[in-house]
């Protein structure tokens, strides 16, 4: 088992490794030039030049990159005499735009991050899978059809229709004031203002998801339920609830962990839309805005990288849950 | 100034969307909330954070008056009132506007007394002048306006680069600390040549003065430090900006700013849907909308600013903005005169300004490049939209007769016109899309042909301003960075002015003009200088480097808390100072 | 027994009555769909109630009470399921849970009828693991099903239904997914636990072979339908139904003369659906020609003693098939 995870982690970092460079390469073969950016409009060719080589991005490409990599141990230093910036390794580069290191920049978004995804994702999971073993369970009575629509109705609506609907309507309710919304609050402090700044961006997220879980979670429970081994525990005696709980469930929810680590995985690098309309400044607002506002390379580079590390390492747990879970994948 | 803001593009599916949700809840009463005397002025923004907080960096006229207002002080003001008389300086740190010596060449302001900063300590001249050197630091304090490095009297190298870098590389610090000089609380500013408004840069922010022992260098713009009413308490971008009271500001330094509110608060990354039902709805009745207008294809700005139930909490008013289309008359491109004619009375100007939110919100067609919000210099031209062949719906069977004289005069960009096709620069946005199709079915009807480098708005400016990515006709726009077309017509028809997309240096004109613009430059009876920019402004009409320009209006909202508000001419934006909660 | 369905009532079994006693070995023979399945699943209670309609009695005396099946209550039945009445099946690849230990089925299926510790659970399952033939039963406790060979988890599945001792064994197919060899070896290992055990077996099969070497008596059904019934050595002397005599043509045997093919029964099962008013077996029955008047087409054969001890549904005396064959 150790070794194989050892042979997985060291499998994650030359992914993120192989990542690295095709994300530079990506952005060396982008017609779009940095250095003119942030130039203004009162511009000339030397402030351009002056601008390439405070970026460093007046050298070859490859370089640009190992000085990336090197920085990632080392830290790296920016700027001369007084302005002169230093960002701790691990630094992933410094973002101009928000004048400020891009692993400070993260660290502040990563809350916001943190907390929609954990809050999405334990209501979503909760929804998601006891709406499907009921749906299951009254298979072909109203409450499976309700199942339908409801699944029907998730996975169509574009999530910036759903979250935006969602949000105007709770703020036309009184339930949403958009100048406090999104603004941190910390759950020590003010559990229940922390509360209100996430819960319908929760749901949003929970109804997009769920809508997914509980199809997964009906079809697998149906499936296993005509597995051999479920007559084999009813013809021992085990009542229809075991059968259900114990024998049925571990085995029809266990594909789900894929989907459910996959999920946050992807979730803990940012959820572009669902930040966006709650107005909360986590990972995905912070790599829209350095796409489409600031194009701002470094930021853009430490974003992707941490998304790939997160969605790399919860393929990992989902491996190692697996495992524990398969006695089948375990052994071999 | 530039036209920094782009339009945002606008999801359509949202708008509906909204729509339904908002005539579900619209039976829905809206209470308002018990009010708050004592309080807080909001400002609200769907953008993530101000361009720059850094003074010497901030550039965009909406950000200069509200950080003028309430963070910075800087060496003059615009007189904060409404109408005609905020064009003029009032003093602000200084004592007066501003003294002219040695005919324009040398200007010098003396420092009021008892000025402190927000920790405390007090203002020296040599505060002032340090803020003015950041300037130089091209490579940090990237984005402000450039006028010193082109005015002072610093050498600068054939390719424009001054010899003094700023105050992190001190290269050339002796040259700098001759051209501005401090004594006592006298500032002495020496110029390359005579600039009889000089005075009028000292009410940007870029004058601001900055501390040497609090400046660090990028990350200043996080947290600048003030001699205004206010001070930062805290910045985040996506989030807000908090601004609080200054305790070590001094009333009776300041005769500009009333300071009303106890707070203000600029929040950001508010989605335009819900911004506009803050407005509509009046749910924050002391808020201000930042942005400027509600979101137009939305019909939300027509609605509140023509329905009478809205009257009092907006204004709809010409602003200083001309938004127009500049031809590149660079040899391969427009380098005939009849073509582009051809070009301005083939399009239909009606079809672009209803596009836009119509006559009633966008603006009127124009006739001449400088606003007639710069009293002083703007005149009517004649020619252009006053020619009796000019039709605002286009009129082109006058535009086919043109084209038979280009093809004589100038065969080459005749086929290019009617051929191979005349490139437009436009913002790639759902607006964008539209005009394209409006201009190439003018066009076609006037026998030319269209084409469209569609480019993504944030890279808009950086790729049409290098020559090699321009096309034939750009669409640009520009307001007066203060009230003399001294900072209109040399940055959009000078060589290295700034901001000239005509790439004219080669046309016939252009030699004369220059030398005339350098007159009118060098003209320090103000009189004699307006009637000097309107024989210019003609010209450059006559010659076409401007088609189709639009005088733009500009629209804004608040909420029912909000008193004295007013428009503040000179920045394009709202006058902030009289601005108090009801 | 019948499953309203979109096409139709499919009447899996019809007038099926059978009796099996303790020490005895029934063993129901039929091709796949002929109901031999579904009458197993109805002894012990574990057809869907939703989706399958079953008419008649199934009485299980234990300890001088009867419980009727179809009529007790869910609970009534689930108690009797693994305890009274067990069952193994036909595919121990999938049979057991692939995610629990081998000691964890088997000990759960003592803890649902009997009060104890896990501990108990563990002795009793050990036990019976040992008394099945899985050798190093306490060091196997803890493996899980994949780690065990077909046979051997047989075994289990054995164990597993034996643990409580039940009176009735309901063997559904326990060889057909096995080899040869172990196929004997399982066959064995059911007989020993009977006489130990002291149960009523019944076996289901589809193989005559299998028949012989295990089972007391026969049911030889056809289309849900008893088509054949008595003591082994009587019908495999004595066949009497044309179908019970083209499955005992179609099993290769010892004595039987080198060179002569095997002979398959032509043709196919009919739909359960619309059964054909006369005789279900009349399509592909040789004999159907020697039954005056289309009889076989037309009317329905009711049971009837043929020889001593041996009953079938056919309109053909004993005398008349052994005639024609």
């Amino acid at each position: 088992m150790l070794k194989y995870i050892s042979k997985r982690v060291i499998y994650a970092f030359v992914m993120l490794f192989v990542l690295s460079i095709v994300v530079y390469l990506i952005f060396g073969l982008v017609p779009i030039d940095p250095a003119q950016l942030s130039c203004g409009t009162h511009c000339n060719p030397v402030v351009v030049e002056a601008n390439r080589h405070r970026l460093g991005l007046d050298i070859p490409l490859w370089h640009q990159w190992w000085n990336f990599i090197m920085g990632l141990f080392q830290g790296r230093t920016y700027g001369e005499g007084a302005a002169i910036i230093h960002c701790p390794a691990p630094a992933f580069g410094y973002s101009f735009p928000n004048n400020a290191c891009v692993s400070e920049v993260m660290a502040g978004a990563f809350p916001f991050t943190f907390t929609l995804a954990v809050g999405a994702f334990i209501l979503w999971m909760a929804v998601g899978i006891s709406f499907g073993i009921l749906a299951a369970r009254k298979k072909g009575t109203y409450i499976d059809r309700l199942s339908t629509a409801f699944v029907l109705i998730g996975s169509s609506l574009p999530i910036f229709i759903l979250g935006l609907l969602i949000y105007i309507t709770a703020f036309l309710l009184h339930m949403i004031d958009p100048i406090v919304q999104g603004t941190w609050v910390s759950p020590l402090t003010d559990p229940i203002g922390f509360f209100k700044n996430f819960i319908f961006a929760w749901i949003t997220l929970a109804l997009a998801y769920a809508a997914i879980y509980t199809r997964l979670t009906r079809s697998n429970v149906i499936e296993t339920s005509s597995e051999d081994y479920i007559r084999t525990a009813r013809a021992k005696g085990v009542s229809e609830r075991d059968v259900l709980y114990r024998h049925n469930l571990r085995t029809a929810l266990a594909p789900l962990i894929t989907n459910a680590g996959l999920d946050f995985g992807g979730l803990l690098g940012g959820a572009i839309i669902t930040e966006r309309v709650f107005q909360l400044p986590g990972l995905g607002y912070m790599s829209i805005k350095a796409v489409l506002r600031d194009y701002d390379l470094p930021l853009i580079m430490g974003t992707t990288l941490l998304a790939a590390a997160f969605f790399i390492f919860f393929n990992l747990i989902v491996d190692i849950a697996y495992a524990y879970l398969d006695p089948r994948v375990r052994i071999n | 100034m530039a036209e920094i803001k782009a339009g945002g593009s606008r999801n359509k599916v949202i708008a509906i969307v909204a729509a339904i949700v908002v005539i579900a809840a619209g039976a829905f009463v809206v209470s308002s909330k018990a009010g708050n005397k004592s309080g807080t002025i909001y400002y609200i923004t769907n953008a993530q954070q101000l361009n720059h907080l850094d003074p010497q960096r901030v550039y965009t006229g909406e950000d200069i008056a509200f950080l003028n207002t309430y963070l910075y002080r800087t060496l003059v003001s615009y007189n904060p009132v409404a109408g005609k008389d905020s064009s003029k300086l009032v003093p602000d740190l200084a004592t007066d506007i501003g003294t002219a010596t040695d005919g324009g060449k040398t200007w010098s302001w003396t420092l009021k007394s008892g000025i402190k900063w927000s920790d405390g300590t007090d203002l020296t001249c040599e505060d002032v002048k340090y803020g003015i050197s950041r300037i130089f630091a091209t490579d940090v304090i990237l984005d402000g306006p450039t006028y010193a490095l082109q005015l002072l009297d610093i050498p600068a190298d054939a390719k424009g680069v001054s010899a003094y870098a700023g105050p992190y590389k001190k290269t050339g610090q002796d040259l700098y600390d001759k051209a501005v000089t401090c004594a006592g609380n006298t500032i002495t500013m020496h110029l390359k040549k005579a600039v009889g408004d000089f005075n009028y840069f000292g009410s940007y922010p870029a004058v601001a003065p900055v501390k040497a022992s609090a400046d660090n260098g990028d990350k200043y713009d996080l947290k600048p430090m003030g001699t205004g009413p206010y001070m930062i308490a805290s910045f985040k971008a996506g989030d807000k900006l908090d601004l609080v009271r200054n305790k070590y500001w001094d009333k009776k330094t300041d005769a500009i700013r009333p300071a009303y509110p106890n707070e203000v608060i600029l929040r950001f990354g508010i989605s335009e849907d819900v911004r506009d039902q803050m407005f509509l709805k009046d749910t924050q009745p002391n808020a201000v909308n930042y942005d400027q207008g509600l979101q137009a294809p939305n019909n939300n700005n027509k609605v509140f600013h023509t329905d009478a139930k809205y009257k009092g909490r907006g204004i709809n008013v010409l602003g200083p903005f001309v938004r127009y289309w500049t031809a590149n008359v660079s040899k391969g491109h427009l380098d005939c005169l009849d073509v582009r004619k051809a070009v301005f009375f083939a399009i239909n100007l009606q079809s672009i300004i209803d596009l836009n939110g119509g006559s009633e919100l966008y603006g009127a067609p124009a006739d001449s490049p400088i606003s007639p919000s710069i009293a002083t210099d703007y005149a009517p031209t004649t020619g252009n939209i006053h020619d009796s062949n000019w039709k605002i719906g286009g009129n082109p069977d006058y535009a086919k007769t043109l084209l038979a004289t280009a093809k004589g005069s100038c065969p080459a960009a005749y086929a290019k016109a009617t051929s191979s096709g005349i490139y437009f620069d436009l913002a790639k946005t759902a607006t964008g899309e539209k005009t394209a199709a409006l201009i190439k079915s003018a066009m076609e009807a006037a026998g030319m042909v269209a084409k469209f480098n569609l480019i993504e708005p944030g890279v808009y400016y950086p790729t049409v301003m290098n020559p090699a990515k321009q096309g034939d006709i750009t669409r640009a726009g520009w307001a007066a960075d203060w009230a003399n077309a001294s900072t209109v017509i040399p940055p959009l028809f000078i060589k290295d002015g700034g901001f000239n997309l005509n790439q004219n240096w080669d046309d016939p004109v252009y030699k004369d003009f220059a030398a005339k613009v350098s007159a009118a430059q060098g003209e320090t009876d103000r009189a004699k200088q307006a009637a000097e920019w309107k024989v210019l402004a003609q010209i450059a009409m006559d010659q076409y480097w401007t088609i189709m320009p639009i005088f733009t209006k500009q629209q804004f909202e608040w909420g029912s808390k909000i008193a004295g508000v007013d428009f503040w001419m000179p920045n394009g934006a709202l006058l902030y100072p009289s601005m108090h909660l009801k | 027994m019948a499953f309203p369905t979109e096409d139709g009532l499919v009447q899996a079994t019809d007038d099926v009555s059978f009796h099996v006693d303790l020490g005895e070995t029934l063993a129901i023979v039929g091709e796949s769909g002929s109901g031999k399945s579904v009458s197993s699943m109805a002894i012990m209670g574990l057809h869907n109630p939703k989706t399958a309609k079953i008419s008649g009695q199934v009485l299980i005396t234990s300890m001088g009470s009867t419980t009727d099946v179809v009529s007790a209550s869910s609970e009534t039945v689930r108690k009797l399921r693994g305890g009274t009445v067990s069952m193994i099946f036909q595919d121990p690849m999938s049979a057991l849970h692939p995610y629990f230990t081998i000691g964890n089925q088997v000990s759960e299926a003592w803890l649902l009828h009997n009060d104890g510790t896990k501990e108990d659970a563990r002795k009793k399952s050990i036990e019976m693991l040992d008394l099945v033939g899985i050798s190093d039963a306490k060091n196997r406790f803890d493996s899980y099903p994949h780690q065990f060979s077909g046979g051997m988890r047989q075994r289990v599945m054995i164990a597993m239904a034996l643990v409580n001792h039940p009176k009735i064994l309901i063997a559904d197919e326990p060889t057909t997914a096995l080899d040869v060899t172990v196929q004997a070896q399982i066959l064995k290992l059911l007989k020993d636990m009977q006489k130990e055990f002291n149960m009523a077996v019944i076996l289901i099969t589809h193989d005559m072979g299998v028949v012989a070497e295990v089972a007391d008596r026969i049911n030889v059904m056809y289309a849900g339908r008893l088509v054949e019934e008595g003591q082994v050595d009587e019908i495999y002397k004595n066949p009497v139904h044309p179908y019970t005599i083209g499955l005992l043509q179609s099993v290769p045997r010892v004595d039987q003369i080198r060179g002569t093919r095997l002979k398959a029964i032509p043709g196919q099962p009919p739909s359960l659906i619309s059964l054909p008013g006369g005789c279900a077996f009349e399509p592909r029955c040789e004999f159907a020609k020697y039954v005056p008047d289309n009889r076989c087409k037309s009317t329905r054969p009711e049971v009837e003693i043929k020889l001593a001890g041996h009953q079938a549904r056919c309109h053909l005396s004993a005398q008349e098939v052994r005639s024609h064959l």
